[in-house]
């Protein structure tokens, strides 16, 4: 009955919400594609640039290395100097930001719709002419090693992680964090810098997302006269490296003193986001963690053992991690926990999920698909999204049906094929380690 | 929201809401460089933005709801907003352990029925509860209203309070504290409140401390309930794709007989407000601390103030956005903080104003002394015309994304009853920003902003930042770990 449900919203739809032939796509000469999606619900518009750059595309000795250009787009170009993009930016009543990731570096402009044309001529300005100056790359570094600081000082998952990336890759840059070692953010230089920019930021190698209060004609006509004329670029290097099998459970530990109980992360291989098991993976991730009715819920913080239990599953260019981060109650050991986190994955490798279990995380899935929907921003962001990890937005679209028609034999079959102990790594963050015995 | 990927923004270290939608980070330049600001476009007229129409409506019982519909998605939000927050709080964290404790069981239905019930439809009610406020919230697709106003109204009216659920929360929200401590960012903004408010209740800290969770009994949250949860003391406000009619009749059905019996004793909070006569420094001792993280300080602006939408731009040129003096200054001149800003955070009454950053321990007093100096500014340069421009600018265009969500709308409206502000607040925004004057600059930073007997919380390494932080005020120094928030 609840399929049935579903599959009556999603087959007749809303008439206000999106739908995948309102989005337009134009290819410029020079290979950058430009989505657009008109959207006249607020005053405003946005544009996401998704470059196909991240950490994933550096090797040791430059680490952090996508992170920190990211910073230092901001920092001057040849019409607009340093300090300018975002005072003009501001000026115009737009504000910026930007995020790095394994895979890609993205920046997003926020402004009132009339602001458009100063946003491409930023835009535009830096794609083509950035300017990096000495003096601002060894501010930027303050900046960046303060970052890391911060995240480190209050994140308990960003300092867990760290580490257990480092031990569950042997070879793929999948390995360092995307902030990247303290000695490369110190060590990078100018050269390395310049060399980056000239890979990577090649209008062939981006996806323009604009949504919002604009019209398709408007923005075509902006694109020509501000992205068109900047050269398309030989493309990158493909990243070569292939992480090989994991052929046994490896393992580490993190003190920080001021963790008061332990936290248990857990990492498993799991195939790039473009493989058929993705939307079974993160259905299963779903029925772990999501609402107070999931299994960790039920079974590990309603039980007093775990005060929290998360599981995360990166949207991925090449073959990733699942993780499961618990975090102790009071009294109860590392091991402990660990040993009931992974009871309650090996039961659903070895019993299986029902289908009334399965429905309701699909129809999370759904109210989630909607809420993303909701905003400008988040349409953009998604739109990119899926436009790249899956090869076509048209998937996003798409996504609900492709959920629909997981079963439980998938789920039990993608846990008992990935969820196993020789392709997981444990790493344990706690106050003290204990003695040897 | 898990931190996975590497942004140029920073996280606040509390509650500002009269900053607008900030991105602060990266943008370096050498302090040599001269910069001038740009000045906002004349030609640029910012769209208008007003406020979605929407239903007033009062049920039988005289519950005052509202209705706006929403197409966008085919979702529905449905808030309820009670007129009870930590200021009403008899034993510290009362409120909120209250609003949490709701979820607990209702109407003879367990937690485990309820959250599987909504799970199962995507759906979600989340309580909680500020200083004057308590929230429930739940949403929906369009199809489910039915079945989750059922649950929703159970939670609201007659919640069971079970005593087993109850003892496990008190559990789990005790050892959470701890776990809040862990990050500074987290914690630093009750601390803040404590010494600034001191015996006053806007110092009470929302979340209560391990000793007075522990304390707390079902019977004194089903007195707390019956006291404020009343119709005469809250309001409903439905936001989404729904038919206004048919949800009247809905709230009706599911509210129109529920009635006040209670008289609703409110604090009178305008009483012993906190007068600031000394500097004061609380030093929050985490010894494995790799940055100092601090907050700088005193006492803010009511939200019905008038001048509300005007220090809201200065506070975006001192350091409510990327550009900002603050920001500026400590980040992109001087490389010593991923972010700085500052902001005030206005209650019914009063409120507070706070500059807010982090550095490593060992630049804690450079960033802290250039902190200060950046805010003196304020009184000792003021501001431009072509700045000014700029913040106007900035501040109306990053208005309507604030707006735009179901959610974002019924938290709106839940705002408008707690703190008593209208539809005015929207549409007549833009014109009070392009109203704003050089000169009115001058007169909100003489009047609103704090500029003696600074407070000051830093959380750090006291080995490395205590005769740091004797240099600002009197210090009074406590453990991270110590039970509560200061003394």
């Amino acid at each position: 009955m609840a399929l049935l449900m579903t599959i009556g919203v999603l087959s007749a739809p809303n008439v206000s919400a999106t739908q995948a032939e309102d989005i337009n796509s134009f290819t410029l000469e020079n290979g950058m594609k430009i989505m657009v999606l008109e959207d006249s619900s607020i005053p405003n518009a946005n544009m996401y640039i998704f470059w196909k750059v991240g950490s994933r595309n550096e090797v040791p000795g430059i680490t952090g290395i996508s992170h920190f250009f990211e910073h230092m787009m901001f920092n001057g170009s040849k019409k607009f100097g340093p300090k300018m993009f975002d005072r003009t930016m501001e000026a115009a009543g737009g504000a910026n930001n930007a995020y790095t990731s394994e895979d890609l570096t993205v920046y997003t402009d926020w402004f009132p719709a009339n602001g458009l044309e100063t946003i491409f001529d930023l835009e535009a300005d830096r794609i083509a002419n950035l300017d990096i100056n000495p003096e601002m790359v060894e501010s930027e570094r303050g900046v960046v090693q303060s970052e890391r600081t911060t995240g480190l000082e209050n994140s308990n998952w960003r300092t867990i992680q760290e580490a257990l990336k480092s031990v569950a890759f042997a070879a793929h840059p999948y390995s360092w964090s995307v902030i990247g070692y303290e000695s490369d953010i110190a060590a990078w230089t100018l050269e390395d810098l310049q060399q980056y920019h000239k890979t990577y930021y090649a209008p062939n190698n981006a996806l323009v997302v604009i949504t919002g209060d604009v019209k398709l004609a408007e923005v075509k006509a902006l694109a020509n006269q501000y992205f068109a004329p900047i050269p398309a670029q030989a493309p990158p290097k493909a990243v070569r490296t292939i992480e090989p099998p994991q052929n046994g459970e490896r393992r580490v530990f993190v003190k920080k003193e001021s963790v008061s109980t332990p936290n248990i992360m857990l990492a498993y291989h799991v195939p790039a986001t473009s493989h058929a098991d993705y939307y079974a993976l993160d259905l299963l991730s779903s029925m772990l963690s999501q609402g107070n009715s999931s299994r960790f819920y039920q079974a590990l913080v309603d039980k007093q053992l775990a005060v929290a239990a998360e599981t995360y599953m990166p949207m991925s260019f090449d073959p990733n991690l699942f993780y499961i981060l618990g975090v102790a109650n009071a009294g109860v050991s590392a091991e402990t926990l660990e040993q009931a986190l992974i009871e309650q994955i090996n039961l659903i490798a070895t019993q299986g999920v029902t289908q009334q279990e399965l429905e309701k995380v699909k129809n999370i899935k759904l109210m989630d698909f909607y809420r993303t929907m909701e905003t400008i921003n988040g349409k953009a962001n998604t739109l990119g999204t899926y436009e790249l990890y899956f090869g076509d937005y048209a998937k996003l679209f798409n996504a609900p049906d492709a959920y629909n028609q997981v079963t439980p034999a998938d789920i039990q079959r993608v846990a008992q094929t990935y969820l196993i102990k020789a392709n997981r790594t444990v790493g344990v963050l706690a106050a003290t380690e204990e003695s040897d015995k | 929201m898990k931190t996975i990927t590497h942004t140029r923004m920073t996280i606040s270290l509390s509650a500002i809401a009269l900053a607008c939608s900030l991105s602060i980070s990266g943008c370096a330049t050498s302090q040599k460089t001269s910069v001038d600001t740009v000045a906002a476009s004349p030609g640029l007229v910012t769209a208008s933005f007003t406020m979605p129409s929407y239903q007033s409506v009062t049920l039988d019982n005289g519950l005052n709801v509202n209705l706006m519909v929403q197409k966008e998605v085919p979702l529905v939000t449905i808030d309820a907003v009670v007129r009870a927050g930590a200021v009403n709080d008899v034993t510290s964290g009362m409120a909120y352990i209250t609003s949490q404790s709701l979820m607990l069981g209702a109407a003879g239905q367990s937690k485990a029925d309820i959250e599987q019930q909504l799970d199962f439809m995507g759906a979600s009610i989340d309580t909680n509860a500020d200083l004057e406020g308590s929230y429930i919230r739940a949403n929906m697709m369009s199809k489910d209203v039915d079945t989750v106003l059922n649950i929703f109204s159970h939670i609201l009216r007659q919640p069971d309070f079970d005593s087993a659920e109850f003892d496990k929360l008190k559990q789990r929200e005790t050892v959470g504290l701890s776990q809040q401590k862990e990050s500074p960012r987290a914690v630093i903004g009750r601390y803040f409140n404590k010494l600034v408010f001191g015996t006053h209740p806007y110092a009470n800290p929302v979340s209560g401390n391990s000793d007075t969770i522990a304390k707390l009994s079902v019977e004194e949250l089903r007195a707390f309930h019956k006291g404020y949860y009343q119709p005469s003391n809250m309001t409903i406000n439905v936001v989404g794709d729904f038919d206004v009619a048919d949800m009247t009749a809905k709230l009706n059905k599911a509210f129109g007989d529920w009635q006040t019996s209670e008289t609703v004793v409110q604090p009178d909070l305008s009483q012993n407000l906190p007068t600031l006569t000394q500097p004061h420094v609380l030093l929050v001792d985490k010894p494995d601390a790799i940055e100092t993280t601090f907050l700088i300080g005193g006492v803010g602006i009511r939200y019905d103030n008038p001048d509300y939408v005007g220090l809201t731009v200065v506070n975006t040129i001192l350091g409510g956005r990327f550009t900002s003096w603050l920001n500026d200054e400590l980040r992109v001149n001087a490389g010593l903080t991923y972010g700085a800003r500052s902001g005030f955070s206005p209650y019914a009454q009063s409120g507070v104003f706070q500059i807010s950053t982090f550095t490593k321990s060992s630049t804690t007093k450079e960033a802290i002394d250039l902190a200060l100096k950046t805010y003196a500014r304020l009184w000792e340069k003021g501001i431009d015309q072509t700045t000014l421009d700029s913040a106007k600018a900035y501040v109306k265009g990053q208005f309507p994304p604030k707006y735009e969500t179901s959610g974002q709308l019924a938290g709106l409206l839940s705002d408008m009853y707690l703190y008593g502000f209208n539809d005015d607040f929207i549409n007549q925004f833009q014109a009070k920003v392009d109203g704003l004057t050089l000169a009115e600059t001058q007169r909100l930073i003489k009047q609103y902003f704090p500029q003696q007997n600074l407070q000051f919380v830093l959380i750090g390494n006291a080995e490395k930042i205590a005769d740091i932080a004797a240099q600002y005020g009197e210090v009074t120094k406590v453990d991270i770990t110590a039970t509560g928030f200061g003394q």
